[in-house]
C-alpha cells in the first residue's frame, strides 16, 4: 500500500540495493481473498520470490533482502555493529504506535498533548544516541539499514501534523535533513498533497483512499 | 598443603572455612561456564571488573527464561564464558550502565562491548563464534526461523490485549490454553513469572467456566505422564 510506513521500509531497501522488483498494492480496507494465502492476517509488506517463498514482517523482509542479494550491504559486516543496530531498533519500538495515535487523535479533533509528550521523550532518547555517537546517521557517518528502518515515520511527521515534536532535538533534525539528501529516500518521497488527499479519504472511510493520486 | 612448615591448629582454634578448599583437578568454574551457583549481585554491590581476555560474560538470573536462551547458545556452541547473576528484585545501580533497560540477559566481552535483548545476544554469539552454526546460512531459511520467532514472541508478550483475540476470551485462547494447562499441572507455572502479561492471561483463563470445569488434576496428570513415559498401555486410563 503506497502510504504504509512498514511497506515503505521494504521499498527503501529494494531501491537502495538496486533489486529488480514489482509492486502489487493491496486495498487494506477491502482485501482480496487470495491475499490471505500470502499472509495469515492479510498484513503488508510481504515479499514473494520466483520460488513462491514468502517473507513477512518488515524488519525480517529487509534483512532477508540484505542477505539474499549482492551488492551494497546495508547492515554492517562487523558482528557487534550489526547487533548494535538491532538494539537501536528496540529503542524505536514505541514510535510507530505513538505517531499513529497522534494522527488519529488530531484527525478526530481530540487532544493529544500527552501523546506528543511521550513521543518527544522517545525522540529525546534517539537524540541522546546521536549525541553520544557524534555521528550524522544512526549507524555511523554513512546511511545504513537502521536509518532506512527509522525513516518512514519521520517522513510522515509533517503530514501527520506533529513536526513540532522534533523542535527540541537538533541532532535528529540534522539527521532528517541528511536523510532527505539520500537518493533512495528522495526517490520515494511522497508528495505532501497526495498524502494529505489519502489521509482525508482514509479518515472518511472511503475505500478508494489507497488509490488517491493515481491517474488511471 | 605443604607438609612441614604449616603451624598445627590446636584446641580452641577455628576450623578453616570450606571455601578455602580448592580442588586443583577441577578447571576453574568461571572458565568453562560451569553453573557454579553464584549468588546474585544486588543493590549496593560493587561493579564487576573487566571481562578477562578469551571469555565472554553473561549477566543472567538463574530462573529467567530469556537469559536461559543465551546460556543454551553459549553451551551449544562451547563458548568459554562467565556468569554474573543479577538480583532482579534489587538491581545493582551499576547494572543500568550495562543495559539501560535493566534486564537480563546481557553479554559483555573483553573489549567492553555490550549486547542485550535475548534474541540479539543469541544471534551475535552464532555470528561471532566458530563451530556449529545454529541459524541457517540460507537467507530464506533464516527468515523463516525469524518469522516463527515473531509469532512465538507475540504469544509470550501479548502486549496489547488481555486475551489473544482481543479484550475477551475467544477461539485462539482455547487453542493455546492446553499447553499452559500442562505447566500448571506440572507445577511449572512459576516460569511465567517473568512474562507478566502471560501470567495475567493464565489467571484469567483459569476463571473461565469451560477451562475450570475441564481442569486437569495435577496428581492424575503426573500419574498419567509417569506411565506414559514408561510406554505403559494403561497410561490413558490412569485414575479411572
Amino acid at each position: 500500500m503506497r502510504f504504509c510506513p512498514y511497506a515503505h521500509r521494504t521499498r527503501l531497501v529494494l531501491l537502495a540495493k538496486g533489486i529488480r522488483h514489482e509492486v502489487i498494492n493491496i486495498n487494506l480496507r477491502n482485501k482480496p481473498e487470495w491475499y490471505f494465502t500470502k499472509h495469515p492476517f492479510g498484513q503488508i509488506p510481504v515479499l514473494e520470490n520466483s520460488k513462491c517463498e514468502l517473507i513477512y514482517e518488515s524488519v525480517i523482509a529487509c534483512e532477508y533482502l540484505d542477505d539474499a542479494y549482492p551488492g551494497r550491504k546495508l547492515y554492517p559486516y562487523d558482528y557487534y555493529e550489526r547487533a548494535r543496530q538491532k538494539m537501536l531498533l528496540e529503542l524505536f519500538y514505541k514510535v510507530p504506535h505513538l505517531t499513529k495515535e497522534c494522527l488519529v487523535a488530531l484527525r478526530c479533533g481530540r487532544e493529544c498533548a500527552d501523546l506528543k509528550l511521550a513521543l518527544r521523550q522517545e525522540f529525546c532518547n534517539l537524540e541522546e544516541i546521536l549525541g553520544y555517537q557524534n555521528t550524522i546517521f544512526f549507524g555511523g557517518d554513512c546511511i545504513s539499514m537502521i536509518d532506512y528502518l527509522f525513516w518512514p515515520w519521520f517522513e510522515r511527521l509533517d503530514v501527520y501534523g506533529i513536526a513540532d515534536c522534533v523542535h527540541h532535538t537538533p541532532a535528529l533534525r540534522l539527521w532528517i535533513a541528511a536523510m532527505k539528501q539520500d537518493p533512495t529516500v528522495c526517490a520515494l518521497l511522497t508528495d505532501k498533497n497526495i498524502f494529505l488527499g489519502f489521509l482525508n479519504l482514509y479518515f472518511q472511510n472511503n475505500p478508494n483512499a489507497f488509490d488517491y493520486g493515481l491517474s488511471c | 598443603m605443604s607438609g612441614g612448615s604449616a603451624r598445627s591448629l590446636g584446641k580452641g582454634e577455628a576450623c578453616p572455612p570450606r571455601s578455602a578448599i580448592r580442588d586443583p583437578r577441577r578447571p576453574s568454574d568461571a572458565c568453562w561456564g560451569q553453573a557454579a551457583p553464584e549468588r546474585s549481585h544486588a543493590g549496593g554491590s560493587a561493579p564487576p571488573g573487566q571481562v578477562p581476555e578469551g571469555l565472554i560474560r553473561v549477566y543472567s538470573m538463574r530462573f529467567c527464561p530469556f537469559a536461559k536462551r543465551t546460556l543454551l547458545v553459549l553451551k551449544a556452541k562451547g563458548i568459554g564464558h562467565e556468569v554474573i547473576n543479577i538480583n532482579l528484585k534489587n538491581k545493582p545501580e551499576w547494572f543500568f550502565k550495562k543495559n539501560p533497560f535493566g534486564l537480563v540477559p546481557v553479554l559483555e566481552n573483553s573489549q567492553g562491548q555490550v549486547i542485550y535483548e535475548s534474541a540479539i545476544t543469541c544471534e551475535y554469539l552464532d555470528e561471532a563464534y566458530p563451530g556449529k552454526k545454529l541459524l541457517p546460512d540460507d537467507p530464506y531459511e533464516k527468515a523463516c526461523q525469524k518469522m516463527v520467532f515473531e509469532l512465538f514472541s507475540k504469544v509470550l508478550t501479548n502486549k496489547k490485549t488481555a486475551f489473544f483475540g482481543g479484550s475477551s476470551l475467544s477461539m485462539i485462547d482455547y487453542l493455546i490454553w492446553p499447553w499452559f494447562e500442562w505447566l500448571v499441572a506440572l507445577e511449572l507455572n512459576e516460569y511465567v513469572d517473568h512474562t507478566p502479561n502471560l501470567k495475567l492471561w493464565m489467571a484469567a483463563m483459569m476463571k473461565d467456566p469451560a477451562v475450570s470445569s475441564l481442569f486437569i488434576d495435577p496428581k492424575a496428570f503426573r500419574g498419567f505422564l509417569d506411565l506414559y513415559l514408561q510406554n505403559n498401555l494403561e497410561a490413558c486410563d490412569y485414575g479411572l
